[in-house]
């Protein structure tokens, strides 16, 4: 029941062409950009150093796939808020299925785009950087990244999750999609290094779950590039934990920059935390039903 | 023989607006039963009850004999619903439609294909099994949404309004398709509707007008209530039939060169014709029409 109905929604997104594609503008909207003139603008003096352009295109592959993870699983989440809009609902409510599998449903569904759309931008990504001189990813790399998508998709299912439970018409649901499709791309550090904003605005990026899923991306993605183009530079000639914090590959809320570890815990507890707000808003709202 | 949908008291009020009022009927197995009002009579929010998608404020339902807000998933299972506006996915195939909703009902895989099946043979749609459900025509919709209805084998069978925004070729369709699932199959028959003609083909109709009960009864029971029966002929000499008409003390009207006069029962036509005889060019003696009896019952005239 629950996996033919999980079915159904993935058929309906995959169907529908316009939604696969809105899903990944804001993504299409930050490479667009980085290839046309942010690219330039953030290396600046370095762009000379042999090997820097595969650093920075790993720096925003990595960027563009925290944003993948979170906007496709918003954008999955459209079929749940059509549903409704269109009093489609209507039609499992008078069938004898429980509440929760019909969330269940759509979470798992969700859950699958979004794993599904970032495995594809992450092999888009890899060619890219491929053609601009760039190798590929270890094997190790790879399934650490795998890894790290599913945690990541997870975490946005639960957020996104919250959000739309409040959304009742398909207006408010795409006002909603956009002003995040827009908004994300600053606040996790991708339009601009986080080095490059006010200590406030760092902050920020610094609480915003989703740039720990930024961070996470690029300390994996970046880890080859950086390795193999900044060997050669003795610590006096060039500061690397610098000019890692300032391009958000490492995000430190104390003095120290966070372990990897640090960054999965804060996805996983943000994850636990909008699903335990979920549950106990539903409840409310079942209390002042009856 | 045991009502199969028994309804008590029901009231459902929406703020100040009481949409249902107090209605109590019952509808026995087998039966095509008819709710018959304008729009806002209270129809489909009484066809929302019985699904249990409305709580009602007040008032009692058994369907199937179970009760409503006890024991609301075996009403589920025993149930089938067609809606007023459509409910199913245009991005899937008929087939990808019938199969997700049929997985309701927690069926195994192969009397799933069978349930699928057996509903598309029902309404004869087995040739659009793979015809993308948006790309179907108003009538085929209609028929896929009955099919949808019936994947559970269901023992009611509820239609709100199932020919609204059809055209009268595929309204005819459509009925004649529902009436045979009643004959052939057995089903019970609930549904909602404001074309006259539709209710007249009921076993039973209820008229309902502002959240009430404006009549019940067989829809002859209806219009020989409500309705009158007249006599309308064409008289060699207006003057005479005038005369005529007069002295035995009836009320008419006349219509350019026709006259028509009112009767009590079908039968009244007799004495007057024979009275009328050598003054007659044609006649005729109609019959009330459902029309006539709403107008009867509400005071209305129906609006579409």
């Amino acid at each position: 029941m629950i996996l033919a109905l999980t079915k159904r929604h993935l058929k309906l997104f995959f169907r529908d062409k316009a939604s696969v594609f809105f899903s990944l503008l804001s993504v299409i909207i930050i490479i667009a950009l980085y290839v046309l003139f942010l690219g330039d603008m953030i290396s600046g003096s370095m762009a000379s150093t042999p090997g820097f352009r595969y650093v920075m295109d790993s720096w925003i592959m990595a960027g563009v796939l925290a944003v993948t993870s979170f906007t496709t699983t918003m954008g999955a989440f459209g079929i749940m808020v059509d549903d409704r809009a269109k009093q489609l609902r209507k039609d499992f409510d008078v069938a004898p299925i429980a509440r929760w599998q019909l969330i269940l449903s759509y979470v798992i569904s969700a859950f699958i785009i979004g794993v599904l759309m970032s495995i594809v931008t992450l092999v888009l990504a890899e060619l890219y950087i491929l053609a601009y001189g760039g190798s590929l990813l270890s094997f190790s790399s790879f399934v650490k990244l795998l890894g790290l998508i599913l945690v990541s998709v997870a975490m946005s299912s639960a957020f996104v999750y919250f959000i739309v439970s409040f959304f009742r018409s398909q207006n408010a649901f795409s006002t909603a999609s956009t002003l995040v499709g827009t908004l994300i791309g600053f606040l996790t550090g991708i339009y601009i290094p986080i080095g490059n904003l006010p200590d406030a605005v760092q902050w920020v990026v610094r609480v915003f779950p989703i740039s720990h899923a930024g961070a996470a991306f690029r300390q994996v993605m970046m880890e080859d590039a950086m390795q193999v183009t900044f060997a050669g530079l003795t610590p006096e000639q060039f500061n690397l934990s610098a000019f890692k914090e300032s391009l958000g590959v490492t995000l430190s809320l104390g003095s120290d920059p966070l372990p990897m570890s640090a960054h999965i815990l804060i996805m996983i507890v943000t994850g636990l935390l909008f699903f335990g707000l979920t549950v106990l808003f539903a409840s409310l709202k079942k209390k002042k039903l009856n | 023989m045991n009502p199969i949908i028994e309804v008590k008291g029901l009231v459902k009020t929406y703020g100040s607006i009481r949409a249902v009022d107090h209605l109590d009927f019952y509808v026995e197995p087998g039966k095509l039963f008819a709710f018959l009002g304008p729009n806002g009579a209270g129809k489909s929010t009484t066809i929302n009850v019985l699904c249990t998608l409305l709580k009602p404020d007040e008032g009692e339902v058994r369907i199937a004999s179970h009760r409503l807000g006890e024991d609301d998933e075996a009403i589920r299972r025993s149930i089938g619903i067609v809606f007023q506006e459509s409910v199913l996915d245009p991005l899937l195939t008929v087939q990808e439609n019938l199969w997700t909703r049929g997985s309701f009902y927690g069926k195994q895989k192969s009397q799933l294909a069978q349930a699928v099946q057996a509903a598309m043979k029902a309404v004869e749609v087995q040739d659009l099994a793979h015809r993308r459900y948006g790309t179907l025509s108003g009538g085929q919709r209609r028929r896929v949404d009955i099919a949808r209805a019936l994947l559970h084998q269901p023992q009611v069978l509820f239609l709100d309004e199932p020919t609204t925004g059809l055209d009268p070729q595929t309204r005819k369709n459509v009925w004649e398709t529902i009436q045979q699932l009643q004959l052939q199959h057995g089903m019970t028959v609930f549904l909602t509707t404001h074309y006259m003609e539709e209710a007249a083909n009921a076993d039973y109709v209820i008229v309902l007008d502002e959240g009430k009960i404006a009549a019940r009864g067989t829809p002859l029971e209806l219009k020989e209530q409500y309705s009158n029966d007249s006599l309308q002929f064409k008289p060699r000499n207006l003057e005479e039939a005038r005369t005529t008409l007069l002295h035995r003390g009836v009320v008419w009207k006349e219509v350019s060169d026709l006259v028509i006069v009112a009767l009590e029962s079908t039968l009244d036509a007799f004495p007057l014709l024979q009275a009328l005889q050598d003054n007659i060019v044609g006649f005729q003696v109609l019959n009330g029409t459902m029309d006539d009896a709403f107008v009867g019952i509400t005071g209305k005239e129906m609006r579409p």
